[in-house]
Order: C-alpha cells, then sequence, then structure tokens
C-alpha cells in the first residue's frame, strides 16, 4: 500500500516551478531515499506532503488522506525534522521535545530518556545555546520519540557528528523494524545507501529515477579495469562502451550493464591478465544523474 | 609569513559597513524620512494660516500655552506666544517621539538583529574591527536624524520662520536623536535579543518624555532630568541658548563610551547576562497552541504590563493639579467654561491621555501578533503546523492571548492612572471610574491588533501595513486637527468612532460595532490563514 503517492503534481512559485509534474510514490513499511541536488525541489515536496503548501495542480495522497485538507489529522500519524532547525531560543530543549511530542499527540516517556541518553543531549540548556548539532538533536528526538506510523526527515542529519550519525542510522533501522514508514531526503550517500529501500533521484521538480539501488546500479555503467595480453584494438567500437581509456596494457572504461557480458568476452579473448569491475558507487551514480539529461 | 597590522584597527570595515546598511536600506531610509520628515513639513505648513493674526497668536499662549496637556504631552515651549514657538508646539510632540522612535529602529536593525539572525557573523569573519558595527550604527543614526532635523528646519524656514529659532529647533531634534542613538547603542549590548534591545530602548525613550511631561506641567526641575528637556531648553523662538547643546553631546559621548566598553566585555552574540539551564521537561499547559503563544510572548507582556502602569500613574499623579492650574489663569476658565471651569477641563485632559495611552498600547498589540511574522520565517510554525495543530488553533491561540492582555493592559493603564490621582489628590474615589474611562477606549484598540491578525493571516507579507495603521492613528491622535484631514481619513482610525469619555458620555452602539469589527476581521484572517502557503526557514 501506498503511504505517499505524488501523481502529476505541480507548485509554482511566481516564476519558478519548484515542482515539475512530480511523481512519486513510497510504500508502507520502507524507507525512501530521497535524492537530488541543490533547488531540486525536495524540501517543497516535503512541504506539500506537510499540507504547508499548496499545490497548483496533480495530487497528493498521504497516508490515505488529503495532506492539504485533513492536515492536522493526518499530523497525529507523522512526525517531520527539518534540515535546518530554528528553535524558540527561550525554551530550553526539554521543553521543545516536549511542546512538539505532545502537541502530536504525546510521547513515549522511556523512549524519550533513552533518546536523551543516545543522542547525549542535555535537556536543560535553552535553545538560543544549542550549538548547531545539537538543535538538530532537539528536532530528532521530538520526532523519534513519538511513536507514528510515518517520519518525514528532511536532511535530517546536517551537523551531526559521525557517531551521532551512527546511533540515527541505528534508530531509523529500529523505526523499520516497529513497521513505520520513513522518507528521507539527504545528501549524505552513504547514510542513504545504508538505509534506503528505495530511493527516488528528483531533478528540477521531476523524479529521474527511482527504485531499488540494486535496480539504479542496472541500469547505469559499470567500471571495468583490464590488463590484456594483446592490444586492445576494437574495443572501443563495441557497443556499451564509453570512456575508453588505454595506457601500454591498460584500458579502463565505462561498460552499459547490459552489456557487460559481451564486453567482458571480448576481453577473455584479448587474454585477460587482470580484471577488476565494480558497480557504479552511488556516488557515481548521482553525479550521473545530477550533471546531466537522464533518459530512463 | 606576517599579518600586517598597520592599518588595522578596531573600526576596520566601517566604510564597507556603512555601505552594506546604505545598500540594505535603501527604500527603508528614504521611507522614513519622507513619512516622519514629510508629516512634520505638512504640520509645520499647516500651522501659520490657522494664527494670521496677532490676536490669534496670543490666545493661543493663553490657552494652549497654559494647557497642562500641552504642557505633558509637549512640555514647555519658549516663545509661545511668537509663531514660530507655536508651530514648535504643535509638532514637537510627534517630531521628537518620531526621531527617537525612527533611531531606535534602525540602528537596532543594523546591530543587535544582525548578530542575532548570524548574518553579522559572517561579516565579522571578513576584516571588521570589533567596534566597526557600532561606529555604522552610528553613523547611521545620526544621518538619519539629521536628515529629518534638516526636513523640519527647511520647512519652519520655509513658512517664514525666524532663522535663528529654526536651526535651533532643527538642532535640538537633531542632538535628540543622537543621544537616543547612544542610547539604543548601549541597549543593544545589553541584551541579547534585537526584540529586548528595542523593548530597552523604548522604555528609555519613554521614561524620559514622561518625565519632561511631568516636570513641565509641575514647572519644575524635573525637566532636566531628561534629554527631552534639554533639547526644548535650547529655547528656540524664545531666546536661543546653545549650553544645553552640550549636556545632549556630554551624555552622547558618556553612552557611547559605556557601549564600547560593554562591547569589548561581552562574547560575540551574547549579551550582559549569561543563559541559566531551565526545566528539562515542559509544563502542562506550554503543549498548546494558547500556552506555547503565551510562553513566547510573556516576557514583552510584562515589560508592557509595567511600562504602561507607569505611565498612567504618571499621567494620573498630575490630573489633580489641574483645577488649580485654571483658578491661577482666569482667561482659561473662560474658554472652558466658567460653569464648568476645573472638572470640564480634567475631563478633556483625561480623555485625551485615555486616548493617547490606548494607541500606545496598540504598539503591543501589533507586536505581539506580528511576531507570527517572524515565528513562520525562522522555520517554527513549520515546526507547530506539523504536529496535528490546526492552523485556525494557531492563528487564535495567538489573538485570543493578544486581545486578553491588551485587555488586561487597559485595565492596568487605568488603574495606574487611578491610583497616580488618589496618590496625588487623596482623594481615592474616582478608581472605577478611570479603569471604567480607560476601558471605553479597548474596542479601538482590538480593531488596530486584529487588522494585524488579518494582515498575517490573508496577505503575511503586508503584515508591516498593521504598524502603518498604528502610525496613522498616532499621528492623527499627535497631530489632530493640523493635517485637515477630510472627514473619510479621519474615520479610518477606529477611535475615530469612539465617544471621547469622559468629555463625552459613553455609547455602546460604536463600542459594539467595533468589538464586531475586530471580531469580522480576526475571522477573516483565520480563513486567510488556512488557505495559503506557510512561508519557510
Ligand atoms: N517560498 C519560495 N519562494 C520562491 N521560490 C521557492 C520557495 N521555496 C522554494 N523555492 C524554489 O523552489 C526550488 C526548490 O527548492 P527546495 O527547497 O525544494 O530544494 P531542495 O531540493 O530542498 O534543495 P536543497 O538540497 O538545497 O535543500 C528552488 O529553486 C527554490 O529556489
Ligand atoms: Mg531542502
Amino acid at each position: 500500500m501506498a503511504v505517499i503517492e505524488l501523481q502529476d503534481v505541480v507548485k509554482t512559485f511566481g516564476a519558478t516551478r519548484a515542482l515539475d509534474h512530480l511523481d512519486m510514490s513510497v510504500v508502507e513499511g520502507e524507507v525512501h531515499g530521497f535524492l537530488g541536488p541543490n533547488g531540486a525541489g525536495k524540501s517543497t515536496a516535503i512541504r506539500v506532503l506537510l499540507g504547508l503548501l499548496r499545490t497548483d495542480s496533480g495530487t497528493v495522497r498521504l497516508l490515505g488522506g488529503d495532506p492539504w485538507r485533513d492536515a492536522a489529522p493526518l499530523h497525529r500519524r507523522l512526525a517531520y525534522v527539518p534540515g535546518d532547525v530554528s528553535l524558540w531560543p527561550n525554551l530550553t530543549g526539554g521543553e521543545v521535545i516536549d511542546v512538539l511530542a505532545r502537541m502530536r499527540g504525546g510521547l513515549d516517556e522511556a523512549r524519550r530518556s533513552s533518546l536523551l541518553e543516545r543522542f547525549e543531549l542535555d535537556p536543560t540548556k535553552k535553545a538560543r545555546s544549542y550549538s548547531k548539532g545539537n538543535r538538530q538533536k532537539v528536532a530528532l528526538v521530538a520526532a523519534l520519540a513519538s511513536r507514528v506510523d510515518l517520519y518525514l526527515f528532511d536532511e535530517p542529519t546536517s551537523g551531526l557528528d559521525p557517531l551521532m550519525e551512527a546511533e540515527f542510522q541505528a534508530a531509523v533501522r529500529e523505526l523499520r523494524e516497529e513497521g513505520a514508514t520513513v522518507l528521507l531526503s539527504s545528501h549524505i550517500l552513504a547514510e542513504v545507501e545504508a538505509l534506503a529501500d528505495r530511493v527516488s533521484i528528483i531533478r528540477a521538480g521531476r523524479v529521474v529515477q527511482s527504485g531499488t539501488l540494486a535496480d539504479l546500479r542496472h541500469v547505469t555503467r559499470t567500471t571495468v579495469v583490464a590488463q590484456t595480453a594483446r592490444p586492445a584494438a576494437g574495443i572501443a567500437d563495441l557497443p556499451g562502451v564509453h570512456d575508453l581509456e588505454v595506457v601500454d596494457d591498460r584500458i579502463s572504461m565505462a561498460v552499459d550493464s547490459d552489456q557487460l557480458e559481451h564486453v567482458v568476452a571480448v576481453l577473455s579473448g584479448l587474454g585477460v591478465r587482470s580484471l577488476v569491475a565494480h558497480p557504479p558507487t552511488l556516488e557515481e551514480l548521482f553525479l550521473r544523474q545530477y550533471g546531466e539529461d537522464v533518459q530512463v | 609569513m606576517t599579518v600586517s597590522r598597520s592599518r588595522s584597527s578596531s573600526v576596520t570595515g566601517v566604510s564597507h559597513q556603512l555601505r552594506l546598511v546604505a545598500r540594505l536600506d535603501r527604500v527603508r531610509l528614504p521611507l522614513w524620512v519622507l513619512g516622519l520628515g514629510g508629516t512634520i513639513a505638512v504640520s509645520a505648513l499647516a500651522v501659520p494660516p490657522l494664527y494670521d493674526t496677532p490676536e490669534k497668536v496670543a490666545g493661543y499662549a493663553r490657552v494652549v500655552g497654559t494647557s497642562p496637556v500641552s504642557h505633558l504631552m509637549s512640555g514647555r515651549q519658549a516663545g509661545i506666544d511668537s509663531l514660530g514657538g507655536i508651530v514648535a508646539n504643535e509638532i514637537s510632540q510627534f517630531a521628537q517621539l518620531g526621531v527617537c522612535l525612527m533611531v531606535a529602529f534602525l540602528v537596532v536593525r543594523h546591530t543587535r538583529a544582525e548578530e542575532e539572525s548570524g548574518r553579522a557573523e559572517l561579516l565579522r569573519s571578513t576584516v571588521l574591527g570589533r567596534h566597526a558595527a557600532t561606529v555604522a550604527g552610528l553613523a547611521y543614526g545620526v544621518l538619519a536624524a539629521v536628515l529629518i532635523a534638516a526636513v523640519t528646519t527647511v520647512s519652519m524656514l520655509s513658512v517664514g520662520l525666524p532663522v535663528a529659532g529654526s536651526l535651533t529647533y532643527g538642532a535640538g531634534l537633531a542632538l535628540l536623536g543622537v543621544v537616543h542613538t547612544a542610547v539604543t547603542l548601549v541597549a543593544v549590548q545589553l541584551s541579547s535579543t534585537a526584540r529586548g534591545a528595542l523593548g530597552l530602548a523604548g522604555a528609555v525613550i519613554a521614561l524620559g518624555y514622561v518625565v519632561r511631561g511631568v516636570g513641565a506641567v509641575q514647572d519644575n526641575a524635573l525637566v532636566w532630568a531628561s534629554p527631552f528637556g534639554w533639547a526644548q531648553r535650547m529655547d528656540a523662538f524664545g531666546g536661543e541658548q546653545w549650553w544645553p547643546a552640550l549636556l545632549l553631546l556630554a551624555a552622547t559621548a558618556l553612552l557611547l563610551a559605556a557601549s564600547g566598553w560593554l562591547m569589548t566585555r561581552r562574547d560575540f552574540g551574547g549579551g550582559v547576562l549569561a543563559a541559566r539551564p531551565g526545566r528539562p521537561t515542559a509544563r502542562r499547559g506550554l503543549a498548546t497552541p494558547f500556552g506555547l503563544s503565551a510562553r513566547l510572548r510573556r516576557g514583552t507582556a510584562l515589560g508592557w504590563a509595567v511600562g504602561l502602569t507607569l505611565l498612567g500613574a504618571l499621567y494620573g499623579a498630575v490630573v489633580p493639579s489641574i483645577p488649580e492650574l485654571v483658578e491661577s489663569n482666569p482667561e482659561m476658565a473662560d474658554v472652558v467654561g466658567a460653569a464648568a471651569g476645573g472638572e470640564a477641563l480634567v475631563d478633556a485632559f483625561l480623555a485625551y491621555i485615555f486616548l493617547f495611552m490606548a494607541v500606545v498600547s496598540c504598539g503591543f498589540a501589533v507586536s505581539a501578533v506580528l511576531r507570527l511574522r517572524a515565528e513562520e520565517e525562522a522555520g517554527r510554525a513549520e515546526l507547530v503546523l506539523g504536529t496535528p495543530v490546526r492552523r485556525s488553533a494557531w492563528l487564535g491561540a495567538t489573538a485570543a492571548f493578544t486581545f486578553l492582555v491588551t485587555a488586561v493592559l487597559t485595565v492596568l493603564m487605568g488603574a495606574g492612572l487611578a491610583v497616580g490621582y488618589a496618590l496625588g489628590s487623596g482623594d481615592w474615589e474616582h478608581l472605577t471610574g478611570h479603569v471604567g474611562g480607560q476601558v471605553a477606549y479597548l474596542p479601538g484598540t482590538l480593531v488596530v491588533g486584529a487588522v494585524a491578525v488579518a494582515l498575517h493571516g490573508a496577505v503575511p507579507r503586508a503584515g508591516a501595513l498593521a504598524w502603518a495603521l498604528l502610525a496613522y492613528v498616532a499621528v492623527q491622535v499627535m497631530l489632530g486637527e493640523l493635517l485637515g484631514l477630510p472627514d473619510w481619513a479621519e474615520a479610518v482610525s477606529p477611535y475615530s468612532h469612539l465617544a471621547e469619555v469622559p468629555r463625552e458620555s459613553w455609547e455602546a452602539w460604536p463600542s459594539l460595532a467595533l468589538v464586531v469589527v475586530a471580531a469580522a476581521l480576526t475571522a477573516a484572517g483565520i480563513a486567510g490563514f488556512r488557505r495559503r502557503d506557510i512561508a519557510s526557514g
């Protein structure tokens, strides 16, 4: 069942088209990575899902409801963490956590205190005196301490140190075990790689690619580095070979995944001395998606 | 590698900072000059035709020149028996308060507000001295004050007033602005928030203004305890004297030294007071829209409560001396009606004070509502509205808290006035009457607050128009007939529809109508708020 369903959604701000016929869906119980370059429309999409922004056209369904019309009742079932958290400067961190979680409909006291411990957060400090990472942690604890069906995270770990980042990843895994759904927008690829079941990549307001990481890798290129006994003539003309570089007996190239078998066969005919092939790292994947127009 | 220290001092980069200020305020400053200076000029030009014969001038001197209301609001103007004195007396209240508030707003905006937002941090990471922002703030405040003063002097000269008087008046006005620029520069060191700094500077301005007024009514040395008194005692149009200017300059120098000293003693972004740890958990009531709204505004509300109660008490203390003033001035009694005598004068005085204080309290209502805008732009409205809190509840709770506190402030002003009166006269019988009199003006204040709710809800970018309405109402109250506004323009002020209690007797219908208007505006604001996008952080 789809927990989030965006169909043909358009949102403009004056002349800027932030969402341009966006289609996307997140199914129940998955951790869905949401990726895209700066200004792609990730935050806008999340704010549409929160019912904070009204779309120009298209349909949006969230937890079976309309997030614009039924915002308040739907919010009982979700928790949200923005990427750049601003807190009320004269409230303590503990107060902010309670205010947000109780407004959401209550919080799990045991979970609250264990999260405070895990994230090493002092709840008696005034929000104005927190460091950036600690402000972020306040919002995270407020969200994680509520038991809800859906968690919307918009770059939730910006400013967290590596230990806290690991703590966050553990917490998200626990959420998934409990059956919750998570939409995680992030620029930290390792985080997405570690957590996400599926990812959607968005550019200029539209989803350019969506699927499991394995799927995504499949439609992209594998890097192949080989040393051959005989000169590698003719390789350049094979279908699906890109960025070929030949230095002495060493060749490196990027091969479309569906042509890999054929290319490897040709290579072995040349007498392979060494062969390294690795699927695209997420990084390569994104550089490709962010950087150029994509044909899926 | 060596670091060049040769040209680096604590004010390095002032010129860059000033250029940035000029760029950021290339609309704002001209608007202030146009709005404040323009209103002063229009008023100054309007006076001479009204007093075109020696008899009329003498009449003004006899009546207004001895009126306690005039003394309280504008002090004792020198040369009140000449056209120059009349012009100065008519514009003083508006011009002096206007200049002081202007410099406070402008200076806080470019010092503490920048620091609080974190933008100043970016700047300070460049080649910018520790005191550069302060010096730039000083230069900017001085520039703004001098511009307003120049407009004032030129408009005085243009209606043919004496040169010496016009220049002296302008100089006094400019110096008053300069002193309060320095006051603001101290305030921004003491408070770690822009709001707090503005509150502090505003309190000093209000105190100086009230002290001068009370001193002027009682005609005693108290006027010398206030910068407003010093500026006025330069005696423009009445045998000018320049030495009080030295007091203003000396005070400025002292305040600037204090500001610089404080600056070197605090952390960037910090105030003088260190933060203490607070509660690890929230009280039960805090996690409701009303509880949170109240908590975010309670400090401000408390400040206003203390300030307005004292203001009421000071004004109340003056009232008992009014009948004596009339007895010593038979001509005055003639004007206000011999039969009624002192009592009629007291009623007219009270009616004006009630109205004036009601307008002042609008400042709380508008700022409390428009704080929502800042909340929204900082991305905190998003946090709250991301929970099941309904939009109507969020805006409605803020409106409810604002109106409730506005009502409480109104009662406190009335009570302060009553107590001040009772202490001055030993007569405790008017307590309920004075509170009731002040409450009679509450519907007008509610409408101004409700306009802010409507604007924020429906057209958030235009929220500042609520301040414009308040400024307009204030101008009308301070300059009155002088502006010669047509009836429809007068009617824009909600107070124009209310009876001038206690000079006139209270009427139920207009009050009820205004309350209905306030409710309708609030409802419209909530309806608009449910339809629009929420701004992001
Ligand atoms: N309130 C607004 N008014 C005008 N334009 C806006 C507004 N909010 C977003 N935009 C524009 O919409 C586009 C998408 O912005 P959005 O914040 O959704 O990007 P993002 O994918 O979250 O980027 P980032 O990775 O930098 O957070 C951008 O071009 C942005 O400038
Ligand atoms: Mg974003």
